[in-house]
Formats: C-alpha cells, structure tokens, sequence
C-alpha cells in the first residue's frame, strides 16, 4: 500500500518519497483543490467510498494510512471493524 | 517543441494526474518553449467548481496542438459577471464563453432558470461579440421505477427545449448538449452527489473527462479544425470477410449477424456524408471486384455516388492517400483514416502522422460506437453547402473522369458549360461566408479567419464591400465557392481577403472574380487596387496570384507581400468560357 500510494502522491505532487509525517502542511501544491483530486483518486485506486466528512480528516500520510487500513478492499485485507 | 508531442509524453489519466499536467503545460506557454501550436482564449462561469473540467480540457486540446488561455468566473458569480460590463469577463476579452448552470442554482423551476439563462445570453450579446456557449440542463430522472414522468423531469425538458429553440439560429450562441451527453453516459455515472457536497463539483471524474471532450468539439469547430474528409478500408471494415477471396455472396453485410454490424456502421457513415463529411475508398484490391458491391450488394447502405474518390488498387495505402487528397483538392490533415487492420493503421500513422487515424477495435460490433464517440466532425452549424457536399464531390469526380477523356484543356472548359454568378453578400450569406474564410487553407490569398459576426458587420459596414462568387455546370450547382472581402473606403481599394475553394480552382471563376472587382473599381473612379499575399504552410498554390493578374509587387516583409494595380491601364479580362448570370 505504501509503494501504491508513493506512486499517487508522484503523480499528483512530483515527489518521489513519502513517510508517515507527510502532510498537507508540508506538501508543495497539496491545497483544497488537489485534496479533492487526491480523495478521488483514493478512492478510484484503493476502490472505496470516503464520505465528505472522512474526506476533510485526511490530510496527512499516516491519516490516509490508517483509513484505507480500516476500510478498503481490494488487494487489502480488511480488517474487522467494531 | 510541438505542443501535442509534449502533452503526450505527460500523464494524462484521471483529473489528479491532469492537474498536474495542466500546470506543466501552462508552465511551457509560459517559457514559450512552444512552436506552432493553435490558440484560443476561453472563459467559463459557471454555478459550481469548474477546476477539475478545465484541466482536463487543457490536457486533451494540447494532445490536439491547441493552447487555451483561460479565464475562470468566481464560482456563483453568474450575475455579476455577465450583467456587469466592466466584470473581469468582459475584460478578459475571450474568444469563447462557456456558461454552464445547474437549473437549481438559479431557479426552483427549470423553465423559469432557461428564461434566466435567456436574459443572461441577452446582455452577453450587447457586452460582446464574442461567441457564447451555453450549456443545457441535465434533468434528474425522479423516480426511475414509477409509471408516472415526474412533473419536475418534464419542466426540464421544457427548459432545454426553450434554449435550444431560442437560440438554434443565433451565430453568436451555441448551444452545449450536456443533457445528451449525460443521457448517453447514463445519470447515475454521470453525477457525484459525494464530490457535489465536498466541493460543488457535481460530476464524477469519468464524466469530466467525457464533457472536457465535449468541450473540445465547440473548441475545434471554433478554430476550424473540422476534419473534412473519411477515407475508409474496406474488406473487414465496410464488410466481413474479403472480397477477393469469399466472393459478393460471400462477404457478411446484411439484416443478420454477422453482417448488422456492418450495417449499422455504414449508417453511421452515411449520417456522417449527409453532414457534409467527404467520403473516400482507399483499399488493397481489385478494383472491379469492390465498384460491383458497391453498385450492386442488396445490403450495402453506402454507394458509389457518395464517394468523392475511390482508391483500389494494390499500392501502400499511404501512397493512395495524398492522391485522393489532391483529387478532392483538400490537405491530407484534414483527412481521417479507418481501418480494421493495426499493421495498415500503424503504417499510416508512421508515413502520414497528420492524418488521424483512429484506433478501431478488434471487434466489429464496436465498430460503430467508436466512430460515434469521436469529436473529429463536429460542426457547430450547418450550411446549406454541408448537406449538397457530398453531390457536389461526386459531381466533381464525373468531371474528373471528363478532363481525362478529353484531349485538351480548352476542350474540356468548353464542354463544362459554365455559369458564374457574382453578386454583393446579403446577410444569408453570412453563415457560409465565415465559413469558408475557417476552412479554405490553399486558395487563400491572406488567410483572415472571420466568425459569423465579423462577417455580419463587414456586411453592414458601407465602407466595405464582400463580393460572392457560385458557379454550376453541366455536372451539377458548386454553391457558393469564392469570396473577395473588399475595403472601399477611399479612391484606394484594398483586397483585404480573397479566397476560392479549391474545387474549382483553374476554371477561370478566380480570374472573373479579380476582373469584377477592378472593373467596380473602375467604374467608382479609383486609381489603384492594393492587394496582399500572406505566406502560410499551406497557401504556396497562389504565391503569384497577383503577379498573373498583373499586380505590381512593392514590398515584402516576413511573409507579406504588398501588390498594386495602377487601373488606367486595366483591361477587362476574356473570360471565354464562362456565362454570367
């Protein structure tokens, strides 16, 4: 999933690595607009639906991380929520 | 660098890779890295986010050598932007206006907000002359499964037909057919309820992409990038199987399949001839074996006398191609290839890029669906020209065939029984003439390109005078074929623009045209006649136009040439082959 998200955030940014402390904060061109593109990627990559109100949470690497831990499928294993 | 070589070594897969793109492309305009490239400056205003749809529209122009400079309304903004005339729209000066609004944004009642967009498209009208686009409603379809059409689906469809009746035969309002596109694409692909609360986009990113190649269909149009001409294969493109091989009983074309396919993209085909698309055979074969299926198979639906030129024979293809291009005297980029077999599309691709090939799939039941998913002939009206194109061609290839059986030239003029007509442009004409100023590239003496409203002013204008030009012969009516746009305002006329379509090119209805205009000339007591020759890449055909018809260079710079006729000493031509009417 790493490798999977290092891709999009090449495509999107330009930036070949990415670790858990990179964010919104400290992304060059990461704004409101290319958070919109990157949630539709997201969700076209990893095949999930990320609700509005998920979508403005996840603003960092390690955020997205963990979202797409919790609910995508595909290639992921999900893991059993509650 | 070419602009389009560029676009395609960039990513251009999904809206988040196009951002990015976009910026780059921007980026390289900006360094003026370009060369060669064709540009337009568009603005939208629209009632919700257009980010995403500008991006990706200006990725998919770029892969077409176009650059947009864009300007982009606060979105909302609609009124101000439109009703105010020193809004930053109208300072931004756009060649096109898009003006896309979802009917709630304005009304409760979609009748009501078409009468909006109406009054909008009205002071548009007084504030500019630019063209404005204005996009239909997409109706929501409101209870899928019930029996009963919901009254608020009917007001839409009220609504869109109140626009497209309003405007269908206003040159300066075009009118963008999202609802088709989103009824083609099926509502709920369309549509993102999800992205629509998250940030105001209210479609999904496929649909984006799907509209940016809407979109770039008015773009084309408006810069004459129409393509003219359809050359086809035949044998597994028009028909199944082959013809030299399975025999005119053999080959599979008819009611069933397999065969309906065929069928069905041959009409395809034939919708596209009666908008005034050429049409062309270029096949490997033997050419007896082909004309007998076409003049004789009970299911074909295209016949020899829609084709402008037939090609059989067992050359390259791209040896046949510039050969039909010349016979239908247009260049070869205006030319658009099909062919089932990759090996022949590749070959063509290599040899002829400027031809567009378009990429067939293997299966021929998609045949059709891949033809009516192309933007290549969009047109963003129709002449009456458009529609009698296709006799016209044929005619022409009947006189083709004359001129080879007859011994000499003067002969064959002779037998062609000639009427010219000239006359001043009336505002009928306006729609043809800008028309033809878009898309006549090699008879063109300055290649001025004038929209429909240019044209409607010249004529009003006293100070100018437009002289048309429309010939027929025994073989059938050219329509109008020449156009000479005049400057008259003092005892110095000035050729501003003069041009023939290349049909009819060496038959001395050029030579009648100069002579009218000097003998005007003449008669209003001027002295000389100035005219102009503007090098293009494409007009070499008439560098010395002029000087045949006795002009006088003076100067030239760059690629300007500047011509006079001192007319004291002009003698009115012998036009021996032509009646006047």
């Amino acid at each position: 999933m790493h490798k999977k998200l290092e891709k999009i955030f090449n495509r999107a940014f330009g930036i070949d690595k990415i670790n858990n402390s990179t964010s919104i904060d400290n992304v060059d061109g990461w704004d409101s607009m290319a958070h919109v593109a990157l949630i539709m990627e997201l969700q076209k990559e990893f095949r999930v639906s990320i609700s509005p109100a998920d979508a403005i949470e996840l603003t960092s690497v390690e955020k997205i991380i963990q979202y797409l831990e919790e609910n995508a499928v595909g290639d992921l294993k999900k893991k059993p929520r509650d | 660098m070419k602009l389009s070589a560029i676009a395609k070594t960039l990513d251009s897969n999904g809206w988040l890779a196009c951002r990015r793109t976009a910026e780059q492309i921007r980026q390289a305009l900006r360094d003026n890295t370009i060369e060669d490239c064709r540009k337009l400056k568009i603005a939208f205003v629209s009632s919700f986010t257009i980010d995403p749809l500008i991006d990706f529209l200006i990725v998919k122009v770029a892969e077409n050598n176009i650059a947009l400079d864009t300007y982009k309304g606060d979105f909302g903004q609609i009124n101000q932007e439109i009703l105010n005339p020193q809004s930053g729209l109208y300072r931004a000066n756009p060649d096109f206006t898009f003006l896309a609004a979802e009917a709630a944004s304005l009304d409760e009642n979609p009748v009501l907000a078409a009468e909006q967009i109406i009054r909008l498209a009205t002071v548009f009208k007084n504030n500019s002359k630019n063209i404005l686009a204005v996009c239909t409603f997409i109706p929501q379809p409101g209870w899928p499964l019930h029996i009963l059409e919901s009254e608020n689906e009917k007001d839409y469809q009220k609504a869109n037909n109140l626009l497209k009746e309003k405007f269908q035969d206003d040159p300066q309002i075009q009118i963008c057919e999202v609802d088709s596109l989103a009824s083609y694409f099926g509502y709920q692909n369309a549509m993102s309820p999800e992205m629509m609360s998250m940030a105001k986009i209210p479609f999904s990113e496929s649909f984006l992409e799907l509209l940016s190649l809407k979109i770039m269909a008015h773009i084309k149009a408006a810069l004459g990038m129409t393509k003219k001409c359809l050359v086809l294969d035949c044998d597994n493109t028009l028909w199944g199987g082959i013809i030299g091989e399975d025999g005119i009983d053999g080959i599979k074309i008819g009611p069933d399949w397999p065969g309906r396919e065929f069928v069905s993209f041959q009409k395809a085909v034939l919708e596209l001839y009666k908008q005034g698309v050429i049409l062309a055979v270029n096949s490997k074969n033997n050419y007896d074996d082909v004309i007998k299926v076409l003049r004789e198979h009970p299911f074909m639906v295209l016949r020899e006398e829609h084709f402008a030129a037939i090609h059989i024979n067992w050359n390259p293809k791209p040896t046949n191609m510039p050969l039909i291009a010349k016979e239908i005297n247009i260049g070869t980029d205006s030319m658009v290839f099909i062919d089932d077999n990759p090996a022949e599309r590749d070959l063509m691709g290599q040899m002829l890029p400027e031809v567009f090939t378009i990429e067939m799939p293997s299966n021929p039941g998609l045949f059709e669906k891949t033809l009516r998913e192309t933007n290549l002939f969009a047109k963003a009206f129709l002449t009456e020209e458009d529609a009698k194109r296709g006799q016209i061609y044929a005619a022409q290839r009947l006189r083709n065939q004359l001129q080879e059986n007859t011994p000499t030239l003067d002969d064959f003029l002779k037998s062609l029984e000639m009427v010219v007509s000239i006359k001043y442009a009336e505002q009928k004409d306006a729609k043809r003439i800008s028309q033809l100023t878009n898309r006549t590239n090699q008879f063109n003496l300055t290649t001025k390109r004038y929209s429909q409203t240019d044209i409607t002013a010249i004529i009003e204008d006293k100070s100018k005078r437009i002289y048309v030009l429309s010939l027929k012969d025994k073989f059938g009516d050219s329509g109008m074929v020449g156009v000479a746009i005049v400057d008259c305002a003092s005892e110095k006329w000035r050729i501003d623009s003069f041009l023939m379509s290349c049909r009819v090119i060496g038959r001395q209805a050029e030579d009648a045209l100069v002579d009218r205009i000097c003998r005007d000339a003449k008669e209003q007591l001027c002295r000389i006649v100035e005219a102009e020759y503007i090098k293009t890449a494409k007009n070499n055909l008439v560098a010395d136009f002029w000087d045949k018809n006795g002009f006088k260079k003076l100067v030239s710079d760059n690629n300007t040439t500047k011509y006079q006729l001192p007319l004291k000493e002009y003698k009115p031509k012998n036009l021996k082959y032509l009646k006047f009417e």
